[in-house]
């Protein structure tokens, strides 16, 4: 369906290219990584409109890239003559048989390909090519969009007015639902794609029959009675009938019920449900395309668990899907390898990721793999006292928390590390994965994990078996037990290192706490060193 | 289905026989009708309106606009990377010697009218298939009208679509030539005129094409069939025309009038006058309309005032050049039941004169 989006100009978007997957794209990034602009914009080329609203309605010169409008305004002050801004958005199709009257070679690519597709440009107005030369003797940032004017045309430079037919496609947008009259725009359109051109006749007409029964009985004895009355207003009869015009058609009286409750009027989450559902139609035969905002909001776990199922079910046949998320959940179950990393340049997809990891994750799907995906660098740790004491001996070497760096301390929760390490592989982290030796060579354990690790961006630390196995004897061995004792502020009559087995994440927050520092054990320290480099 | 060629003469009902086609074909079928006039586009699509209305995908455009909407501009890139046509340009011609972009395009990008059949043809191949796919995926059939009319490179563009999967009905008239798309090209000259007839001929020996003919007129009379037959010499080869309109008015036929006798003659008959050009028949107040405007039309009685080429064939039998012999065919055909023809001596045609009852 679409190979390839190019957007250039566009809000957060300078130069952005991304080839999605075929059926499913889950669409994660930092906040102001650009998910709902990239949605937005994909929104544009496919339907001409955004939020429902013509491309004119809703311009604005906030949509234009500010450092390129800074640029230019920079240029044209320092008396070069460099081209106005410009946004343009381009959708790139499969080059499918019912989708060649879109087709051809009006596109950026070089060298010349034809394929059918959609763009969107916003391009000054050639007819107010002298009141903009105007504007520019003195340009601000706020760029005079009366002065610019939008295209939106298929490659074979045919200027669209609505929607092309085959590009059927559904907005599942939660924060549209709550609109006046319960039925949005983007739901409206929803009903209408279902509704056969014959089906939407028979309403049609049987809502205009509705009307007209309605007004001959009713209405009838009203009438009669103004009819007969003595003192009429004007010389020519009055009578009321029902309004036939177009404005009170029944795209605007029709609303789904769901178990007799009006739509507007039942659960935001089940109104996300049932928008979802309604347009990933099992029995839809054309090709379409469905755009979800953050289908976790306003849905409980339990309820996000069946739409996700609902959507995995549904996924796939005629439908190309977009999902952004904030949500490991969603991301877990949909599968992972359906993650688009988006950035203001590109959206990385993952390259390869075996499809038992795939699976592996689905059925783990509260593991945050989420945070796996957004971080910059990471330390794998294996429970929550390691990660504690990581923290603060990377704060006592360098001053500052690894959070503070980019850098994100995961413990493992008993996930299988190699996973993990396979994870951050493809997705090309700069990981720093530390775990106990549990009195085996350290050598041999590396060795399971050969695959992932990368002598300068994946590396694994484990303690010497000589040092203790596991954490607490490492830091009792580095530090001596005197000044653990005063540290974690043990009796001299308790064991150190039974109370140290016992009360891990105690030992873990005292540390943490400690007004002195401590000296790490040199696999902890090696890895604090590996990751800040 | 194979790709056919219906020739028939003037008057015959190609119009109505595309229509009926038309009308006939499943509501599903994507059809473009291209036609060649202004005039005749109109004709088609009213009437269409009328008989085929419940056809959503039956596309009536000209020629050109055919060329513009599924050749140039969506493929110019091949030829010219980041270019866009941006207008046509009917009238002008590029530079003599013009290279590139500027032979098929103006300053303002707007495509030269003259060189759009051969950067239509030349965007074929350049799109490495594309283009042609992408035609066969929007039309299931092509029906071209006034085929006659092709000139050029329409004719390689031609070879194109009888190879695609694209069905294509052509109707036409080679003795109805008068429109060539681009006069001063060189290109596929041996074609020009009714050698096009040949061009269809190889065609359909090579089971490309299948031609029919008809010569049975409904609309002049035969009379008026007998001499237009005269126009063409013998060496064309075309078959004669039979008419079916036996309607009688009292004045039907050809007839000379002596320019003395114009004023007399109109205020008699009030026919339609007919001339080559706004520069000839300027003596005489008349409501003209010139040759290449009259085609497609049909009038009850019309007034020829001819060219010197004409004047010399009827006075002394010397055969006109293939281009103005088709145009005179169109003109003296506009007539259902009189043609006038404005002249001072004519001894090769054997016609009678017409005088006023005074004289």
């Amino acid at each position: 369906m679409i190979n390839k989006v190019k957007i250039s100009g566009y809000r957060i978007f300078r130069e952005f290219e991304l080839e999605p997957h075929k059926k499913l794209n889950l669409l994660v990034g930092a906040n102001e990584s650009g998910k709902s602009t990239l949605l937005e914009a994909m929104i544009l080329a496919l339907t001409g409109r955004i939020n429902g609203r013509r491309v004119p309605d809703e311009l604005n010169p906030f949509w234009f890239n500010t450092d390129i409008v800074n640029e230019f305004v920079a240029n044209r002050r320092a008396g070069k003559r460099v081209a106005p801004p410009e946004i343009r958005i381009e959708l790139f199709f499969e080059d499918r048989d019912e989708l060649q009257s879109l087709c051809g070679a009006i596109n950026t690519d070089v060298p010349t390909r034809a394929c059918p597709g959609t763009s969107l440009s916003i391009a000054p107005n050639p007819e107010y090519a002298e009141e903009f030369e105007a504007w520019l003797e003195e340009p601000s940032p706020i760029l005079p969009i009366e002065y610019y004017m939008d295209e939106w045309r298929d490659f074979a430079d045919n200027r669209l007015t609505k929607r092309p037919r085959q590009l059927v496609t559904a907005v599942i947008d939660s924060r549209t639902i709550r609109s006046t009259s319960g039925v949005d725009y983007h739901l409206r359109q929803i009903l209408a794609d279902h509704l056969k051109p014959f089906e939407r006749t028979a309403i049609s007409l049987g809502y205009r029959e509705a009307k007209v029964a309605l007004s001959d009985t009713g209405l009838r004895s009203i009438n009669e009675r103004i009819g007969a009355s003595q003192a009429p207003l004007h010389d020519k009869p009055i009578s009321l009938a029902m309004d036939q015009s177009a404005r009170t058609s029944w795209e605007t009286a029709i609303t789904p019920h769901v178990d007799g409750i009006p739509f507007a009027l039942s659960g935001q989450g089940q109104q996300a449900a049932i928008k979802i559902s309604l347009a990933m139609d099992r029995h839809s035969d054309r090709a379409a395309f469905v755009m979800i905002e953050e289908p976790e909001n306003h849905l409980s776990h339990t309820s996000l668990a069946a739409l996700v199922s609902r959507m995995s079910d549904l996924a796939g046949k005629q439908q190309q899907l977009f999902v952004t998320t904030h949500s490991s959940f969603v991301l877990n179950r949909l599968g992972i390898d359906s993650l688009m990393l988006v950035s203001p340049t590109t959206a990385a997809r993952i390259p390869e990721l075996k499809p038992d990891t795939v699976r592996y994750f689905q059925k783990l799907p509260g593991y945050d793999t989420l945070r796996l995906a957004l971080a910059e660098r990471i330390v794998l740790v294996e429970g929550p006292s390691d990660e504690i004491v990581f923290e603060r001996i990377f704060k006592d070497l360098y001053g500052k928390r690894p959070m503070d760096l980019g850098i994100d301390t995961l413990s493992m929760r008993g996930l299988s590390l190699s996973r993990a390490l396979e994870l951050c592989s493809v997705l090309g982290k700069r990981v720093a994965a530390v775990r106990d030796n549990d009195g085996f060579d350290p050598d041999e354990l590396r060795e399971s994990e050969t695959d992932w690790l990368c002598k300068d961006t994946i590396e694994l630390f484990i303690g010497d078996v000589a040092y203790g196995t596991t954490l607490e004897p490492q830091l009792v061995y580095f530090n001596g037990e005197g000044l653990m004792r005063s540290i974690l502020g043990v009796s001299p009559k308790a064991d150190l290192s039974k109370w140290m087995q016992r009360e891990k994440t105690e030992v873990a927050l005292r540390i943490a706490e400690s007004e002195k520092s401590i000296k790490a054990p040199d696999y902890l320290r090696q890895a604090a060193e590996f990751i800040h480099g | 289905m194979a790709n056919e060629l219906s020739l028939a003469v003037a008057g015959s009902g190609k119009t109505r026989s595309l229509v009926h086609y038309c009308a006939s074909l499943p509501n599903e079928r994507r059809v473009a009708v291209t036609t060649f006039t202004q005039a005749n586009q109109a004709v088609l699509s009213s009437r269409l309106a009328h008989a085929a209305g419940d056809h959503a995908d039956i596309h009536v455009m000209g020629w050109f606009a055919f060329l513009l909407r599924h050749f140039a501009r969506p493929f110019l890139p091949f030829k010219f990377p980041r270019r866009r046509v941006l207008g046509f340009n009917f009238e002008g011609k590029p530079h003599r010697m013009a290279k590139g972009r500027s032979r098929f395009l103006d300053s303002r990008d707007f495509a030269y009218a003259c060189e759009l059949g051969r950067l239509a043809f030349e965007l074929i191949g350049e799109s490495n298939g594309a283009l042609m796919r992408r035609l066969e995926c929007i039309y299931d059939e092509l029906l071209i009208d006034e085929v006659q009319d092709l000139s050029a490179h329409d004719w390689n563009i031609l070879d194109s679509l009888l190879q695609s999967s694209i069905r294509i009905k052509m109707v036409g008239d080679f003795r109805q030539a008068v429109l060539a798309t681009n006069p001063r090209s060189s290109k596929n000259k041996r074609y020009a005129y009714t050698r096009a007839f040949d061009w269809f001929r190889e065609r359909e020996e090579r089971n490309v094409v299948h031609i029919s003919e008809s010569c049975t007129t409904w609309r002049y009379r035969p009379e008026i069939a007998a001499f237009v037959d005269t126009i063409f010499g013998a060496e064309w080869g075309f078959p004669p025309t039979k008419s079916k309109n036996h309607r009688s008015t009292g004045h039907d036929g050809v007839f000379l009038v002596h320019p003395d006798h114009v004023y007399p003659y109109v205020k008699s008959f009030d026919p339609q006058c007919l001339r080559y050009s706004a520069s000839s028949g300027k003596k005489w107040d008349l409501d003209f309309m010139n040759f290449r405007a009259a085609k497609g039309t049909q009038h009850e009685r019309i007034l020829i005032v001819p060219t010197g080429p004409i004047k010399k064939f009827l006075h002394d039998g010397t055969l006109l050049d293939p281009g103005p012999a088709a145009s005179f065919y169109v003109a003296s055909t506009r007539a259902f039941q009189s043609v006038a023809i404005v002249i001072e001596k004519a001894h090769a045609c054997g016609l009678s004169w017409w005088k006023p009852s005074n004289q």
